[in-house]
């Protein structure tokens, strides 16, 4: 997780917004990524539970965007894409061949831990009271964001203990 | 050349579905790559995207751009023939180790010494990955691998030395631990008026060692700007460099502050001054024909 030139001590609420939205954008590209690479490599499960963050993440974006339109309209966005870089994403390589939906969802659920170790380490610098207010809000929703993944591991069942790694055959040169 | 315009990294986004392993370290360099090219705004038919053979090298059909997937090792002729035939062509080339310092290693100090204004991105994962994991050039000594059972007797070749040494005018490292830099290096490397050089640590998830997975890189990354290193400074660039696959330093290891003439730009100014004494086209066969 990193975040490049940005002063939480000065951050104005227009900007938090914006840094909040890049933050779904920014996840919410990397799931697509997966559940494609996941469509691809014959996984349709764990291509469907990435397709399902891919929505979630964009249903918040799209409710942080029409915060910033009320309240700022179309003014031009300060904040910029390069200076996030896998705050809520999971990192390239959380995604494997053959992947379980399990593994899919422990992926996203570790996401959603560092999405909220981000928030909370951002706050002590937040001077602003409203830029504070949201990003307490920012931090709780990634609680209930764990939730909902937890809520989605639930649905599997038990755990059959099963470690399917071990059934993959090595890789071998031919 | 056409005015800059807006244009989104998703413009460059090719509809063909990448095929590498989920989680290759390649599917950061793509994306990487569609930011810098929207950064430099140049539309996707100004850009010409050469490769060699590989599982990086199919990079150039995942891009909106003019692809070229050629032969192994031979991107950089290629590339330098296409910007000669077409000098306001924004040219890529791209592959991996294997491509770039074994079976194509001849070629790097060639474009270098010709200063050739082409942006060389090597995706380095230190293993031949299509093939099935065999040594690659920047394999570590003693890496055990299907063609190395006892482990690696040879030491590797070290890209960023061998680039510098050749006197290449930019050089950077990159890595999917950082994506956004990845992405300004890049940017940086095309806006460069001659050859320039990224190697990028793409960590390879099916053959690649624990070590060099992300998670891996994170632990030995260190920023040259955070060091406070001076990319005009091509000595100390040489000296950092020299601790390739110990520690991975991201950034600009060296930018000539005062590039040489490109040799696309001598061979147009060439081609201009005997211009003016040539023959007319129609008259040219007179130069064979005995009067």
């Amino acid at each position: 997780m990193a975040i490049q030139g940005i002063d939480f001590a000065n951050l104005s609420l227009m900007d938090a917004l914006d840094l909040a939205i890049l933050i779904e954008d920014e996840a919410q590209e990397r799931y697509q990524d997966f559940a494609a690479q996941m469509e691809q490599h014959h996984t349709p499960e764990a291509a469907k539970f990435f397709t399902y963050m891919v929505e979630n993440e964009a249903k918040h974006g799209r409710e942080l965007l029409a915060r910033r339109t009320q309240l700022f309209g179309d003014t031009p966005r300060q904040v910029k894409a390069a200076m996030i870089f896998d705050v809520e994403a999971p990192d390239f390589d959380e995604a494997r061949a053959f992947m379980s939906a399990r593994e899919a969802m422990a992926a996203a659920l570790a996401s959603e831990v560092k999405a909220h170790a981000f928030f909370e380490s951002a706050l002590p610098s937040i001077k602003d009271p409203d830029v504070r207010a949201l990003f307490e809000e920012l931090r709780i929703e990634e609680i209930e964001h764990q939730e909902l993944v937890q809520l989605e591991l639930a649905k599997l069942g038990k755990d059959n203990g099963v470690d399917g790694s071990a059934y993959e055959d090595e890789p071998a040169a031919q | 050349m056409s005015a800059t315009c807006e244009f989104q990294a998703k413009d460059y986004k090719s509809d063909l579905k990448p095929i590498w392993c989920p989680g290759c370290g390649d599917f950061s360099v793509v994306q990487g790559i569609y930011r810098a090219l929207a950064a430099i705004g140049r539309p996707p038919h100004e850009i010409a995207f050469v490769s060699g053979i590989g599982c990086s090298s199919r990079i150039p059909g995942y891009t909106t751009a003019y692809g070229f997937n050629s032969v192994h090792g031979r991107s950089l002729p290629i590339a330098q023939g296409i910007k000669l035939a077409n000098p306001d062509l924004l040219v890529l080339a791209a592959g991996g180790d294997g491509d770039g310092f074994s079976i194509g290693g001849g070629h790097i100090a060639h474009l270098i010494r010709r200063n050739v204004d082409i942006t060389y991105i090597v995706m380095d994962n230190q293993i031949y990955g299509l093939t099935k994991g065999q040594l690659s050039p920047t394999s570590q000594k003693g890496r055990v691998t299907c063609t190395s059972r006892f482990g690696s007797l040879e030491e590797p070749v070290n890209p960023l030395l061998y680039v510098l040494a050749y006197g290449a005018g930019f050089v950077a490292q990159a890595s999917p631990t950082d994506l956004a830099g990845m992405a300004a290096v890049i940017e940086e490397a095309i806006r460069y008026p001659g050859f320039a050089f990224v190697n990028i640590q793409s960590p390879c998830v099916t053959y690649g060692e624990e070590a060099q997975q992300i998670r891996g890189l994170k632990a030995i990354s260190e920023s040259l700007a955070s060091l406070g290193h001076n990319p005009a400074d091509r000595l100390a660039a040489m000296d950092l460099a020299q601790h390739y696959g110990e520690k991975m330093h991201l950034g600009v290891f060296y930018r000539n502050p005062e590039p040489a003439p490109t040799y696309d730009a001598l061979v147009r100014e060439r081609q201009a001054l005997l211009s003016k004494d040539a023959l007319p086209k129609e008259n040219i066969l007179d130069l064979f024909i005995k009067k």
